[in-house]
């Protein structure tokens, strides 16, 4: 059963992967998008699927993944459901500094705004971890109040940045915060996938270590986990997850914090096994809702967190009314 | 410029652009609260009734010597004691002119989303300023700049295109909007969808969308920086190829729905006139008045 869920949420991925190339407008429709993908077609497909589309999806993926991982390993370090980079305030800050960046960088700068998100998320992570560093260590309940507290402050600095932005800026700064992938190319996933790699690696390198905590601290080191070092990696990691995230595709808050739910209500509580599948939920959940937000309008586009929760809100519902 | 006080300002009331209701009164303290409408009460010849300007109004040349305020600060336009607001959907706060309404200050906001919106602009807003025959005559010229450019656009072929508000993220000017009438009426086909709002976000692809010939944009520091990486992105490929050609228009005229639109439509017939004698094969064509 376990098994057969698995293939089917790789399933999902691939046929949504597949729908993303081949869904599109006149400039290549969706025999032009198959001639290309075997490569024929006019040079114009080639340039649309393998130049635009192809980035997109290789950088929703990235995206998705990354949100989802951080958020199920954040859920299961912090022991608490509602833990996920957006309440940390990861999110919030990589967001406030692309903002500012946008508002500020003069015109031939303005490509640095993913460099300032990713030192924006970096920063929040520092403070978030400095601020909920006590006598006794940092507990969960502090780190998740300093999360709250730098999240707060980097929605004041966004809005107060949006308020007094040039208005010329506005577009830019606006679609940081709704989320889009519409910036995908190929420099930014070649940049972006080893970044994620190695804090990904991590992440599942300690999935089991990850399943211990969540059983209590104590317990854990008991069991030989070294919680402090743990903690300490397992946050760094996710926070970096997040900000690349964040630095690519702008604010997406949906996906982090129910993508593990899902994969809890469908295939248990094992966390180890949850990490993967989570990456992979998290994969085809915003693949899919690119798709959507790409297409539902053509060629007009929609916020992509706005479907992602579109898409995954009743689902979760359903979920949740149905498990005990 | 004769003083206000000659000027003969009207008692009668007047409905706006929007459909409000602007009660009767005399018109001597204007505040402007957008550039567009603080070159309409220049151009109408009322530029003596206006008291302060807003902080991004930069011409006529005359502004630079009145005082500003942020259109957003009401404690500073009501302490200006205006008897008379003029707005715009392009770019006022509607929540700032519906508060201004309480307040019981009177306020004219234009809609300006075609020429032919426009002229009506400049005889309704001539007409509440006290400058009837000004307002007329301002209208007047508008259409036949108007007339004359449409006249010229008739020998031109028919083309796609998209009017560029900003490109990363891509947002075009949907039909329904004054861009909009701006392509129309210099012989170009939109290619922005309806129906998403006046200026929504657009898929990349709609850039090599093989229906897109012209693509027009306001000759800015930040749409040149953001064109020169779309040019050089995967998405940029026809562009860079010379198959569709890029028209810049002087950034002001194109961007504010005021009395210097005919500049830009002017621009626009010219450069897609010179382009046409061109022929295929270059790649960005400047307009009159580009930097």
């Amino acid at each position: 059963m376990k098994r057969a869920a698995d293939v089917t949420l790789v399933l999902v991925l691939l046929l949504a992967s597949a729908a993303a190339l081949l869904a599109g407008g006149p400039a290549a429709t969706p025999a032009d998008a198959l001639a290309a993908l075997a490569g024929g077609g006019t040079q114009e497909a080639r340039m649309v699927v393998l130049g635009l589309r192809l980035p997109r999806l290789l950088l929703g993926i990235g995206v998705g993944a990354a949100l989802a991982l951080a958020g199920a390993a954040l859920q299961s370090l912090l022991g608490n459901p509602l833990a996920d980079p957006f309440l940390l305030g990861i999110s919030g800050g990589g967001a406030a500094a692309a903002t500012a960046a946008f508002a500020l960088l003069p015109a031939a700068a303005l490509g640095l705004v993913p460099a300032a998100a990713m030192a924006g998320a970096a920063g929040a992570t520092a403070l978030v971890w400095w601020m909920a560093r006590g006598p006794l260590g940092s507990s969960s309940t502090r780190m998740i109040l300093a999360g709250v507290a730098v999240n707060a402050a980097a929605s004041a600095a966004i809005l107060t940045i949006l308020s007094v932005a040039p208005s010329p800026r506005l577009p830019g700064a606006l679609a940081v915060t709704m989320g889009s992938l519409a910036s995908a190319n190929g420099a930014a996933v070649a940049w972006l996938a080893p970044y994620l790699f190695v804090p990904a690696f991590v992440l599942l390198l300690h999935g089991r270590d990850l399943g211990l905590l969540a059983t209590g601290e104590e317990s854990a080191a008991a069991l030989g986990v070294e919680v402090g070092t743990v903690r300490r990696r397992v946050f760094l990691a996710a926070a970096a997850l997040s900000g690349g995230a964040v630095a690519f595709a702008g604010v997406i808050g949906f996906v982090g914090l129910v993508t593990p739910h899902l994969c809890r209500m469908v295939w248990g509580q094992s966390t180890r096994r949850l990490l993967p599948r989570a990456a992979l939920a998290g994969a085809a959940l915003m693949v899919l809702g690119d798709l959507v937000a790409r297409r539902a309008v053509a060629p007009a586009e929609l916020p992509v967190g706005v479907v992602t929760a579109l898409l995954g809100v009743p689902f979760f519902v359903v979920l949740l009314r149905r498990t005990s | 410029m004769l003083p206000f006080a000659c000027a003969g300002p009207p008692a009668s009331g007047a409905v706006d652009q929007t459909g409000a209701t602007v009660p009767p009164g005399p018109v001597r303290r204007v505040v402007p609260l957008a550039p567009d409408v603080t070159e309409l009460a220049f151009a109408l010849g009322a530029g003596d009734l206006v008291v302060a300007v807003p902080t991004a109004a930069d011409f006529p040349p005359e502004v630079q010597r009145l005082p500003r305020v942020a259109p957003a600060d009401l404690e500073a336009i009501v302490a200006l004691r205006p008897d008379l607001v003029l707005a715009t959907t392009a770019g006022s706060d509607p929540r700032a002119v519906a508060r201004l309404h309480e307040l019981g200050v009177r306020v004219f906001t234009v809609d300006v989303t075609s020429f032919d919106r426009l002229a009506a602009a400049c005889r309704e807003v001539g007409r509440i300023l006290g400058r009837r025959a000004q307002g007329d005559r301002l209208a007047a010229s508008v259409e036949a700049r108007c007339a004359r450019a449409g006249a010229a656009a008739a020998s031109l072929p028919q083309r796609g295109a998209l009017y560029v508000v900003w490109w990363e993220p891509l947002i075009v000017a949907a039909p329904g909007t004054f861009h909009d009438d701006l392509l129309r009426r210099a012989a170009l086909g939109n290619l922005a969808p309806g129906g998403a709002g006046r200026y929504p976000r657009v898929d990349l692809e709609l850039l090599l969308d093989p229906r897109l010939q012209v693509i027009v944009a306001a000759d800015e520091p930040d749409l040149r920086a953001g064109f020169a990486r779309t040019e050089a992105a995967p998405a940029g490929a026809r562009i860079a190829r010379g198959e569709v050609r890029v028209i810049w228009l002087p950034a002001d005229p194109a961007s504010r729905p005021g009395p210097r639109l005919p500049l830009a439509l002017e621009a626009l017939v010219a450069a897609r006139e010179r382009m046409e004698r061109q022929g295929t094969g270059h790649r960005a064509q400047g307009a009159e008045g580009e930097r």
